[in-house]
């Protein structure tokens, strides 16, 4: 997208760029948003944050961006303290936050004072705001006001904005929210081509999907915790060889259908259960549908939706953040 | 990639004055004192013919060029809130920008406001009354006392837009601080003797009539040692509130979710 010099002969390496040890963070000095975080993003790759809300990924996010002192634990980004050498790690950051962030003016004026406020000279930022405006498809929008603008376009804004500026590494705090399949590409392609350039990116979003399709590696977090860490690849391995099947219950009684349901399998499976739907993971999903069958049978209810299918990372997800349902068996 | 030699505190600066003074605020906060000058200036002129009293508009000059110092308070109060809600205090603190520097750009702007309001003001009367006191002294004097009186007043404001949490509130307080700091005060009046105490002691202690005093005694080359006094009292006060107006903010959630 943007030429980067510097930027252009780096790649993948496992030289760290982040490194967090046992990190902390209250903002009650009672619950923690942070609960002895550990991890370490390496140098050209994408590493996702996956959590649901209020899992801890902004409050790491804000952590990493020096925007908040964690509470304790240590915390370096481009090898530098994140507590006493912040503006240091600002100048070479890039942050697209999940809420919205506008100078209150035009889109076409949000780039050139975001540019200026990044010291890029003159031609350079025009340069620049143009490539981006073509790029995010907003020629037509660049005389509007950026907050009336669509939820979509003040989002392709916000993210073409960033890349107004050089930058070591690029936080994306939910980037995709409110774009469309073909933006949301466009934009995802983006970051790819940039990662392609040496920009390391931390991308938290609750979209498995795009993890799946950008992340290198991925940490599903919750309560302030990390649950796993791993590569996508590996993360899905987990639980290979298992199979998925989703199930929904239209008539009778759900919740004493799902506990016949958890007794009657085996080890080999676990249920997770969401109000009238659960989602069983298993290793002979031949005998898990009969079983399924053979209660639904004998228990008079009726099923309104089942399906089988292959694990996704959403699996992984789900599986790794017990707190949203029921969970039962081994995994 | 090269970048522009402009430090950051002017980036800042320039950034508050590209994106905060559209052209219907830019009207209002000098456009109004403007008009406090003409429309209150031949109003009460008339009055004051009447009682056998001096030129009523070449009194409320250096009042109106005073009142810009409390303008400038809310050019500094109004920027922290509007990057606050929307979104860009963090995303600046998180930029390449400490704390600090954006603050300073916030009161760099806020002077600039105080001290071009008040060269506007001077030119309106120019053009009014056909002459205006342009004497290097004096004018160091008056513009001096704009200076320490637009820091006052802008970590006043940048005080309570730390503070207080919602918009409406801040709102609220802001435009009843304005009503008693500007009407008690002897930017349009001087202090009467038959002023009830309460209100007499309001005109005392409020730091306006410090600025105004002595902005209108080296406007009108009477000005006494009250007035110095008055303007080391303001000193102190500026050094105070900037000190209470950074640590509150310095303090302040700086919230994006």
């Amino acid at each position: 997208m943007i030429d980067r010099p510097l930027g252009s002969e780096r790649g993948t390496s496992f030289e760290p760029v982040i490194t967090a040890e046992n990190l902390r963070h209250t903002y009650d000095h009672r619950h923690f948003a942070l609960d002895g975080v550990s991890f370490t993003v390496r140098r050209g790759e994408v590493f996702g944050l996956l959590g649901r809300n209020g899992a801890g990924k902004s409050t790491l996010i804000k952590a990493m961006t020096t925007l908040i002192r964690p509470t304790s634990g240590t915390l370096r980004v481009l090898g530098l303290d994140v507590a006493h050498e912040g503006q240091k790690i600002r100048e070479r950051i890039g942050v697209v936050q999940q809420a919205e962030s506008f100078d209150f003016t035009t889109v076409q004026k949000n780039f050139d004072v975001y540019g200026m406020l990044w010291g890029i000279p003159r031609a350079e930022r025009v340069r620049r705001r143009e490539t981006l405006i073509a790029k995010f498809g907003l020629t037509d929008s660049r005389k509007r006001r950026a907050f009336d603008l669509s939820g979509g376009q003040k989002r392709r804004v916000q993210v073409a904005r960033e890349f107004m500026h050089d930058m070591d590494v690029l936080f994306l705090d939910e980037p995709t929210v409110g774009l469309d399949v073909i933006m949301r590409r466009t934009l995802l392609n983006s970051i790819r081509e940039e990662v392609r350039r040496g920009l390391t990116v931390v991308f938290t979003t609750h979209n498995l999907e795009e993890a799946d399709y950008l992340c290198d590696r991925a940490a599903v977090i919750d309560e302030g915790k990390i649950l796993q860490l791993d590569s996508i690849e590996n993360l899905k391995r987990l639980y290979g060889g298992k199979k998925t099947i989703d199930l929904t219950v239209a008539n009778g009684d759900a919740s004493r259908f799902y506990a016949a349901l958890i007794e009657r399998l085996g080890t080999g499976s676990t249920v997770t259960v969401q109000a009238e739907s659960a989602v069983v993971l298993t290793d002979d999903p031949k005998e898990a549908l009969s079983r399924i069958a053979e209660l639904s049978q004998t228990l008079g209810v009726q099923l309104e939706w089942l399906n089988v299918r292959q694990n996704t990372l959403e699996d992984v997800f789900l599986r790794s953040v017990r707190h949203g349902g029921e969970d039962h068996g081994a995994p | 990639m090269r970048t522009t030699a402009l430090p950051n505190l002017f980036r800042l600066v320039y950034r508050n004055l590209l994106v905060n003074t559209d052209p219907g605020s830019l009207l209002i906060l000098v456009g109004l004192p403007g008009l406090y000058l003409v429309f209150f200036g031949y109003g009460f002129q008339s009055i004051s013919s009447a009682g056998g009293g001096t030129n009523y508009l070449a009194y409320l000059t250096p009042g109106i060029m005073s009142f810009q110092v409390v303008m400038a308070g809310t050019v500094g109060g109004g920027i922290l809130w509007s990057d606050r809600r929307w979104g860009m205090l963090s995303q600046l603190l998180m930029g390449p920008f400490t704390r600090l520097q954006y603050l300073m750009g916030i009161m760099l702007t806020a002077l600039l406001f105080g001290l071009g309001g008040s060269a506007i003001m001077l030119g309106v009367a120019y053009a009014l009354l056909g002459s205006v006191p342009l004497q290097p002294v004096t004018l160091a004097i008056i513009f001096g006392t704009i200076v320490v009186g637009s820091l006052f007043f802008g970590g006043l404001l940048l005080f309570l837009a730390a503070v207080v949490k919602s918009n409406n509130a801040y709102n609220s307080i802001q435009i009843l601080l304005l009503f008693v700091v500007n009407f008690a005060s002897t930017v349009f009046y001087p202090l009467s003797s038959g002023l009830p105490l309460v209100l007499k002691v309001l005109f005392y202690v409020n730091p306006l009539t410090y600025v105004a005093d002595a902005v209108r005694g080296a406007y009108s080359s009477s000005l006494t040692l009250t007035d110095l006094y008055q303007l080391v009292v303001l000193f102190v006060e500026m050094v105070v509130i900037l000190f209470f107006a950074v640590r509150a903010y310095l303090r302040s959630d700086v919230s994006y979710e």
